[in-house]
């Protein structure tokens, strides 16, 4: 067996399941507010008790989410003229075995999903938080809710994509978020930056 | 089953607010503080114990220095309601048979959107945050009686009965353009006025927020469409060109 590394340390794996579950959640009972799925009052007893939860676990989630900041965005914020040819030979998943630049602990795509991610987190929260809690002004609520919305169409498209290039689409590349390793060869192959960085 | 209406004459009205006081009775309301703003209009707006006011409008008149129109503000019981479309709360807003827009407060989770996408500022709150307004007397309506403040109304300024009817009966009386008889798919509350609405306090062409429209016809289908096919690309990637594997790697190598 090779060496292994740490890629990912406790606290971010606890934060990452912390911000995917209640991301979950709010996304099952946001889509049961749009759709009415009154299915879910066999879990929840009500929309009032779903309701007061969704709020609630929007305020874990955004705690989580800016949590993560000091984790990605450094590395997410830190682009260059390789991240475009990384995007633009499509990192490989289009057509395989092409040369790629090497890339740091997250890849281009990776910058820009997390980049979406953090941004539509955001506005999604603060839009949130104002239906929430300033119900009066009828012109915030009418944005917030358009906004809340439009945050909540990106989070619908890009959470599966994202679990599906966490797992089954790259093998080994879903321990990181249980173990936290990964072998070093495996990393090195992926993340050649970033392991040059750290001195490997 | 035929819809039904109230027909709303305010050159009829003699402002005696009978019909607040009479909604009141039957809807169990309590009273609410009226204060002196030099008008006779009392209480100064719609409140959660306030379904339907008498809103006084002083317009300029050849004869007089003024003159009064008295309007009864309420829920208009739209036909596309804006409240309905967005409550995201199932059965908390329902529609009668006879076209009634009605609450259930026990369904109601207090998110107050509905007051945001109301085109007439018409639903309020109570002290236990749920909605709170007109229902035309749906209780009465039911049991084959005209809602309260229209019994009440000494001059028949408020008017209940098919809506096809009540409109017949407006126009036969020289009203050729009914106001709510289109809006918003045709209110449930519709005005026989001889000026223009602006003149008693109503919008010309009364509609929807546009951002709650937009919602509706596009991003609630985004939302089930972005995130179906998202799950489908992942599938059809999976399948076409298959997962990134080590091996593969090492040929380019």
């Amino acid at each position: 067996m090779s060496k292994m590394i740490t890629k990912a340390t406790k606290f971010e794996i606890i934060n990452h399941w912390i911000l995917a579950l209640s991301c979950l959640f709010l996304a099952l009972s946001g889509f049961a507010f749009l759709f009415h799925l009154e299915q879910l009052n066999a879990v929840f007893g009500s929309f009032a008790t779903l309701k007061v939860l969704h709020n609630w676990i929007g305020v874990v989630f955004v705690v989580s989410l800016l949590a993560t900041v000091s984790h990605y965005l450094p590395v997410a914020l830190n682009l260059s003229g390789d991240d475009i040819t990384w995007l633009a030979k499509g990192g490989g998943y289009i057509i395989k075995n092409v040369s790629l630049p090497e890339q740091d602990s997250i890849n281009s795509g990776q910058k820009l999903y997390y980049l979406a991610i953090l941004g539509a987190g955001l506005l999604i929260s603060v839009s949130g938080f104002v239906i929430w809690l300033f119900p009066a002004s009828k012109s915030m609520v009418l944005l917030s809710h358009l906004l809340h919305n439009v945050s909540f169409v990106i989070f619908a498209m890009a959470i599966p994509v994202h679990i599906y290039l966490a797992t089954i689409a790259n093998p080994g590349t879903f321990r990181i978020m249980v173990q936290g390793t990964v072998p070093l060869e495996w990393a090195r192959k992926r993340h050649g930056k970033w392991i040059k960085r750290m001195g490997y | 089953m035929k819809r039904k209406s109230l027909l709303i004459s305010p050159e009829l009205c003699i402002g005696c607010r009978a019909c607040q006081v009479a909604c009141k009775s039957w809807n169990q309301l309590e009273g609410t503080k009226t204060n002196n703003r030099g008008t006779f209009e009392n209480p100064p707006d719609l409140n959660p114990a306030l379904y339907n006011k008498i809103r006084f409008v002083e317009v300029p008149s050849d004869k007089n220095d003024m003159r009064w129109l008295f309007v009864s503000q309420r829920c208009m019981h739209c036909d596309d309601a804006g409240c309905m479309k967005i409550c995201p709360s199932p059965g908390a807003l329902y529609k009668t048979k006879e076209g009634a827009v009605v609450f259930d407060k026990d369904k109601c989770i207090g998110c107050k959107l509905c007051v945001a996408a109301c085109p007439f500022d018409v639903p309020r709150y109570d002290r236990n945050d749920k909605i709170s307004k007109c229902t035309m007397c749906a209780d009465r309506i039911a049991e084959n009686l005209a809602p309260l403040c229209a019994k009440t109304c000494p001059t028949g300024a408020i008017k209940f009965g098919d809506r096809d009817e009540l409109i017949a009966q407006a126009q036969k009386a020289g009203y050729q353009k009914v106001y709510g008889q289109n809006d918003l798919g045709g209110l449930g509350a519709i005005y026989a006025f001889k000026e223009p609405p602006k003149f008693y306090g109503m919008e010309d062409k009364p509609q929807i927020p546009e951002s709650v429209v937009f919602w509706h016809k596009v991003l609630k289908p985004l939302a089930v469409i972005g995130l179906g096919g998202a799950v489908a690309a992942s599938l059809l990637h999976y399948a076409v060109v298959g997962p990134k594997k080590d091996k593969e790697e090492k040929k380019d190598e």
